[in-house]
């Protein structure tokens, strides 16, 4: 009787060993990410070559990606200049776009921008950006609120 | 001869377990059918032609290229965007990975419970 | 019309009166296709999904193509079955039972899903279209088969229904059940294909199966029917396992019902899904909660009796109960695989996606088993088995030996797991087929049935473990051949621009040339009006089993992108799925 019962038990343990080591191999991991890339402090600004000094910036700023190639940014492009006006500063991140194009969407529409950084796609991968237009509201170096897609009035209300 | 059939079958499972838990994503192309597009429902980054799933392939690629392991990789992935973009749920979600282990100890228990019971008779 | 028939039911039954009713019920669809034939624009449904200048095979087609039309096939197709049932039954019990469950649905209709609003007709309406990605051959006829597979288990069901509630086990009525169920299974297996065929050959991902929950829930019916039809035999050929087949010919019913609701209500994001409405997911719940009462009641009536069924381990009848329990697990996986993500979201508060990684995982540990025991169980003698099997050791050396070698040249696992469940299966059909070769049809069913899974397993797993994608990009005026891997090259020859009846194509006629032999290709993009919506039409072609399998990526004004994949064995693959087909087609032919 013992002797039948020896293997399903050291089966039943070897079991329990495997499957507590395969849940053990990866950790539980809080998946959201509240920091802003610290990318963006060392890619130099796209106009003036200059690092973006992140004291200068305040305790609220904004970044946006965009590109010229997109359509739904030209829909938030007039609330970004007026937010301009208003003396929200905008940090704009070009993305994935081709230099001509982008210069002239600049110049054809405007530029709300304080900063404009070109890039590749690794910030916007760092940044967990889905799609363009993507808007990130900073305060205190926090992200508080990410809108995926143009932004609205309401949106941005309450910063005014 | 049922003992000789059942203790086969056991080790067999066995091995066939283990084997299955510890087979891992090795290539690129392979890790890529495991992250999802978010922007095009149910579509993962290997299928998908849109800027996002581009992007993200060229950034794994990047990663890779400059020596980090896919495992490393996934977990930042997922640290960025959420458990949302693995088609591969970590592994504490117990509820869903143990189910077919618990369905096979199930499977396994009737088996044994046959063989005593005709053992018996 | 809708209020006639509910008239109509409460009247006592004859089997000419339900008939009547039967026919009554199989109106309303049958004018909701003549008026998507006729383009009836005063119809609110006939409006936003038919185009007056599609072809008139799509405008019929487009009757189904939304929400309300689909349910409405869902009824016709209850009524149809039940029709074609009286023909073989005319218990008016089990009929009362099939009338009961069309009237749900025909409630479901009015209430939340009626096909029938009007609206202004108006000369300026063209209507807006089908959806182009639906506007495919294999489309219009995927929809109706896997319906008609769903619905065929409603037979099943209210047979077992009537058989629990009466306690009377006829073998004649198990028979019934038994072709129904492979008339469902015939198919499901059919609508299953048809709809993986088309997503490889229509949706240009280059995959053919998703684990996408709209093919989860499709697979759930056919793991169960499969069961279901396995245990029927046990029931029929050696009295056992009754209460066992009738229990799971109510589950298989309500698993279909179950995959609708889930599709329809929208609770699980997918590419097939319709727009929400909470309504019509709630009435759904209702009736499935209805439906699932019913069965629990019964299923607690039945399981005092449960324990009755004894026969030896070494038989037909055990490895067939083995078979049940591994298909129904894996329902079960491939259940929790598709509700988890609703399950964590809600609980849990996080989204999760659940994927191919999870469903390989389990269905190798589920599946591997099963195939295995499918190469022997099938010779094994009904009720008790004396003679050993001499075979088996050797089978298992030679097939364990295939496999080490397979794996040391090509260095895969699964492709060796594969090997190593496979081989026994392959070898013991041949041998089989030594020792019976002039058996009746319903052994050659059985066999090419599950010699077709074995193939389909090896050309699945190899297809997915050996293709190869390649992006290529061609630039005009400079680049218009790019070097592949394996000495291959592609070179484009023109583009072309091409206008239909309601689309615009933009084609690339591509030429791979692989050292001896050149084969043509022309991807396309087809842009349909009048939604502008823009589909890639893929372009393959064959060598042998393999084949090529092109789309294009990108195209713009100066450059070409064209998404190149290889694919080995696909071909086999789709020929074992029509295999299982056919096979179980001539078992059905059989009976008749």
């Amino acid at each position: 009787m013992k002797k039948h019962l020896l293997l399903p038990v050291v089966g039943l343990i070897v079991l329990v060993v495997s499957v507590i080591f395969y849940f053990n191999q990866s950790t539980n991991i809080n998946n959201s990410r509240d920091e802003v890339s610290s990318l963006i402090f060392v890619t130099p600004d796209f106009y003036n070559n200059k690092l973006i000094n992140e004291n200068t910036l305040g305790e609220f700023y904004i970044v946006n990606f965009f590109a010229s190639w997109c359509k739904p940014c030209l829909l938030e492009h007039p609330l970004l200049m007026e937010m301009k006006k208003k003396g929200v500063k905008i940090i704009g991140i070009n993305f994935r776009d081709d230099e001509e194009n982008f210069k002239e969407w600049i110049n054809e529409h405007g530029n709300p921008f304080e900063y404009i950084l070109k890039d590749d796609g690794t910030i916007a991968y760092e940044m967990g950006l889905i799609g363009v237009p993507e808007t990130f509201f900073i305060v205190n170096k926090i992200i508080q609120k990410k809108i995926q897609g143009p932004l609205f009035y309401e949106d941005v209300e309450s910063y005014l | 001869m049922s003992k000789a059939i059942y203790k086969i079958i056991i080790s067999l499972l066995f091995v066939h377990i283990s084997a299955v838990s510890f087979a891992n994503v090795n290539e690129l192309s392979d890790y890529y059918k495991t992250v999802r597009c978010l922007v095009c429902e149910g579509q993962s980054i290997q299928e998908s032609d849109t800027e996002f799933a581009i992007n993200l392939k060229e950034q794994i690629q990047k990663k890779y290229n400059s020596g980090i392991s896919i495992e490393e990789i996934n977990q930042e992935l997922i640290k960025i965007y959420g458990e949302e973009i693995s088609f591969n749920p970590p592994k504490y979600h117990i509820l869903l990975w143990g189910t077919p282990l618990i369905v096979l100890l199930i499977i396994f228990i009737f088996i044994r419970n046959k063989i005593r019971f005709f053992n018996r008779v | 019309m809708f209020y006639i028939n509910l008239l109509k039911k409460v009247i006592p039954s004859t089997t000419s009166s339900l008939r009547l009713i039967y026919f009554i019920n199989l109106i309303p669809f049958g004018l909701l296709v003549y008026a998507f034939s006729i383009s009836d624009f005063t119809l609110l449904n006939v409006v936003e999904n038919s185009y007056i200048n599609d072809p008139i095979f799509y405008k019929v087609t487009s009757a189904w193509g939304s929400h309300e039309g689909s349910i409405l096939l869902w009824v016709f197709l209850i009524n149809l079955f039940g029709v074609l049932f009286l023909y073989k039954n005319q218990t008016v019990e089990i009929h009362k039972n099939i009338l009961f469950i069309s009237t749900l649905f025909i409630l479901y209709v009015i209430v939340s899903s009626n096909p029938f609003t009007y609206v202004e007709a108006n000369e300026n309406v063209l209507g807006l279209g089908l959806n182009p990605i639906l506007q495919h051959f294999l489309f219009v006829i995927h929809p109706p088969t896997l319906f008609l597979g769903y619905i065929g288990l409603i037979i099943p069901f209210v047979i077992s229904a009537h058989m629990l509630v009466n306690k009377n086990f006829s073998e004649k009525l198990f028979k019934e059940m038994l072709i129904w169920s492979k008339f469902s299974w015939f198919f499901l297996t059919g609508g299953i294909v048809l709809g993986s065929y088309w997503a490889y050959s229509e949706l240009g991902w280059g995959g053919w199966w998703f684990w996408d929950p709209v093919e989860n829930i499709s697979l759930i019916p056919w793991l169960l029917n499969t069961a279901l039809i396995h245990s029927l035999q046990v029931s029929i050929k050696s009295n056992q396992l009754k209460l066992w087949s009738l229990n799971l010919g109510l589950y298989c019913f309500i698993a279909s019902v179950f995959g609708t609701f889930l599709v329809r209500s929208n609770l699980i994001v997918s590419v097939h899904s319709f727009a929400t409405d909470p309504l019509r997911g709630l009435f759904l719940i209702i009736i499935i909660a209805y439906l699932l009462v019913m069965t629990v009641r019964l299923n607690i009536k039945s399981i005092s009796n449960f324990n009755e069924d004894s026969f030896n381990l070494v038989s037909r009848e055990s490895f067939l109960l083995l078979n049940n329990i591994f298909f129904i697990c894996s329902a079960l996986v491939v259940f929790i695989g598709t509700v988890y993500p609703l399950f964590s979201e809600m609980i849990l508060k996080t989204s999760v996606s659940v994927g191919a990684p999870y469903y390989n995982f389990a269905f190798n540990l589920l599946l591997a088993p099963l195939i295995l025991f499918m190469a022997f169980a099938p010779q094994i003698n009904w009720e008790k088995h004396e003679k050993k099997d001499k075979q088996i050791p050797f089978i298992i050396i030679f097939s364990l030996f295939i496999c080490l070698v397979s794996y040391y040249f090509l260095n895969n696992f699964y492709f060796a797991l594969s090997v190593f469940i496979t081989i026994p299966l392959f070898l013991k059909s041949i041998l089989v087929l030594k020792n019976n070769f002039k058996k009746n049809i319903s052994f050659y069913s059985q066999w090419l049935a599950h010699l077709s899974i074995g193939f389909f397993i090896i050309a699945a797993v190899y297809t997915e473990q050996f293709d190869y994608e390649e992006n290529l990009l061609f630039e005009k005026e400079s680049t218009n051949e790019v070097k592949l891997q394996n000495n291959k090259t592609a070179i484009i020859k023109n583009i072309k621009d091409e206008k239909f009846q309601n689309f615009q194509r933009i084609s690339v006629d591509l030429l791979i040339y692989d050292g001896h032999k050149e084969r043509e290709l022309s991807p396309s993009k087809n842009i349909y009006q009048p939604s502008g919506q823009v589909t890639n039409e893929v372009s393959t072609t064959n060598k042998l089993f393999s084949q090529y399998y092109a789309t294009i990526s990108t195209i713009e004004s100066n450059k070409v992108g064209i998404n190149l994949v290889y694919k080995p064995f696909i071909n086999l693959l789709w020929l074992s799925a029509i295999m299982l087909v056919f096979s179980i087609f001539l078992s059905v032919v059989k009976k008749r």
